[in-house]
């Protein structure tokens, strides 16, 4: 372990070399400055664990110093020394995000202790923000691990069923037939809980959503359309995009967390559609939005169910749907990312006709600033 | 006139799933070569020269699955065998950030003609192959 490194910032060269030797007696690394601006380069450059700035220089003054610091690297101390100490001062500085103050003339017993302690709260700022990565890192492992091994062997089980129910394994009599479609509903089931669940710890893990980037929802649709296309086909039903095309849709989002909630709308207008049935996709922009319209020709939903569908575990009777949905956090999930996003999700159905759902995303501006 | 089989490979470490892979394919027919890894498929793709490979991402290693891909579109070794589609299958749907933006590509690394979903379902597997077979 390197000895510290500590950074003078002041105007006097007299300060600046008595507070040099004063450090180097006690095993400190010491580097100098002779203005703020100078000083901030320094840190930028060396990345000290302490500065210690005078408040009154020409040029900068202290106090920008304290402040740029803590945007730079908020884990580096500061501590102020001035000759015109008063209280309104050391309070400005400690708001500032100064470690303490020092008011001249100080010993070089008192300077030592102040860096001491100084460097002491560091360590242990470090120390607690090291252990807290170290935790998130095995709880997401933890999560990925326990997700899989719960997983494998239910898909493994899930995989034979789907052979056996395409025939692919030999004749299977009636009865037992529809006894393996139905042991293979209620996996589905699981499964779709332990994704559900697998989400939830995630996003408890990680917070909500991740960061918010101009994304092209077009392309990002397109692209799960394309991805979903053959499933939808498999299960009766037809998925189209619906544009437009050619043109960029930039939305401020965070793509896996969108990923996240359009699958979940396409996959229950697929899953909750009559055979034969159709599944639209589209885009539209409205004043500060852009907004995405997913309708379909399912078994709608009934009128006093409709404002409880985004409850958490709430779900609508499966009798009619193909597979078994899961655990009913879907749509709640959905509508907690898409508010993250600070936008939002409505639902329009007929029961018998079919449902459509809008998702209302903040627009980016069309070089990616904000809206 | 006679038609040979077209071949499909499959390259997964669990033996359930390549039995499974087996009497779906089979059915079509087609002939179908397993592999129980990256290492075991290497010497396989070179000699069998499959139509169309099955690739599990969730062996060991997700690198694994990756890496292979890349080997195969890339690289002089396989250089014979470069145009074989290849379908990443995947059990578990969000290792490497988002399934369908295919994080390797942001690394320089060329991805997979296709995805399928753990388990699959036989009729989607069948029109996803068809579809990269008629290309």
């Amino acid at each position: 372990m390197p000895d510290p490194l500590i950074l003078i910032i002041d105007d006097e060269e007299s300060m600046r070399d008595s507070c040099s030797q004063i450090l180097l007696k006690g095993r400190y690394r010491v580097e100098t400055a002779s203005d703020g601006t100078a000083g901030l380069e320094k840190i930028r450059a060396l990345r000290p664990d302490a500065v210690i700035v005078d408040l009154k220089m020409p040029g900068i003054s202290g106090f920008e110093v304290i402040e740029e610091l803590g945007r730079i690297d908020p884990r580096i101390m500061a501590i102020v020394v001035t000759g015109y100490a008063t209280v309104e001062s050391a309070v400005e500085a400690m708001k500032k995000g100064a470690y303490d103050f020092l008011p001249k003339p100080f010993t070089p017993e008192e300077l030592r202790m102040i860096l001491s302690r100084a460097l002491e709260h560091r360590r242990v700022a470090l120390e607690a923000e090291t252990l807290r990565r170290e935790k998130q890192l095995l709880e997401e492992n933890f999560i990925t691990m326990v997700s899989h091994q719960l997983r494998s062997p239910l898909v493994a089980i899930q995989q034979y069923f789907e052979v056996i129910l395409s025939d692919l394994a030999g004749p299977v009599e009636d009865k037992p037939k529809d006894m393996i479609r139905r042991a293979s509903e209620r996996l589905t089931g699981l499964l779709h809980l332990i994704n559900d669940w697998l989400d939830l710890a995630r996003i408890d893990q990680k917070g909500l959503i991740g960061k918010v980037k101009p994304l092209d929802l077009g392309r990002m649709l397109r692209k799960l359309v394309d991805f979903i296309a053959p499933s939808a086909t498999e299960s009766g039903a037809t998925l189209e995009w619906r544009g437009p095309d050619n043109e960029p849709f930039f939305a401020l989002g965070d793509e896996e967390s969108l990923e996240q909630v359009f699958t979940n709308l396409l996959s229950n207008a697929i899953s909750y559609n009559k055979p034969g049935g159709r599944v639209d996709i589209s885009l539209r922009r409205e004043p500060g939005f852009i907004v995405c319209e997913v309708r379909d020709t399912g078994i709608g939903i009934a009128k006093d169910h409709l404002p409880l569908i985004f409850d958490q575990f709430y779900q609508v009777s499966r009798r009619e749907s193909k597979r078994g949905k899961g655990s009913g956090l879907g749509l709640s999930i959905a509508k907690k990312i898409v508010e993250a996003h600070d936008g939002r999700i409505e639902v329009s159905s007929e029961p018998g006709v079919g449902s459509s759902f809008t998702v209302w995303i903040p627009a980016s501006g069309r070089s990616g600033e904000g809206a | 006139m006679t038609t040979s089989r077209l071949k499909i490979m499959v390259i997964d470490d669990d033996p359930d799933f390549r039995a499974a892979m087996t009497a779906i394919l089979t059915s079509v027919p087609y002939d179908v070569v397993a592999a129980a890894g990256v290492a075991d498929a290497k010497p396989k793709i070179l000699a069998e020269r499959p139509d169309l490979i099955l690739l599990d991402i969730m062996m060991d290693s997700l690198f694994d699955g990756f890496s292979l891909c890349h080997s195969l579109k890339t690289s002089k070794e396989f250089e014979a065998v470069r145009t074989t589609p290849v379908i990443f299958v995947s059990a578990v749907k969000d290792l490497a950030g988002s399934r369908f933006g295919f994080k390797g590509e942001e690394q320089g690394m060329a991805g997979p003609d296709d995805y399928i979903d753990k388990p699959v379902a036989p009729a989607d597997l069948l029109a996803r192959i068809d579809r990269l077979l008629k290309r």
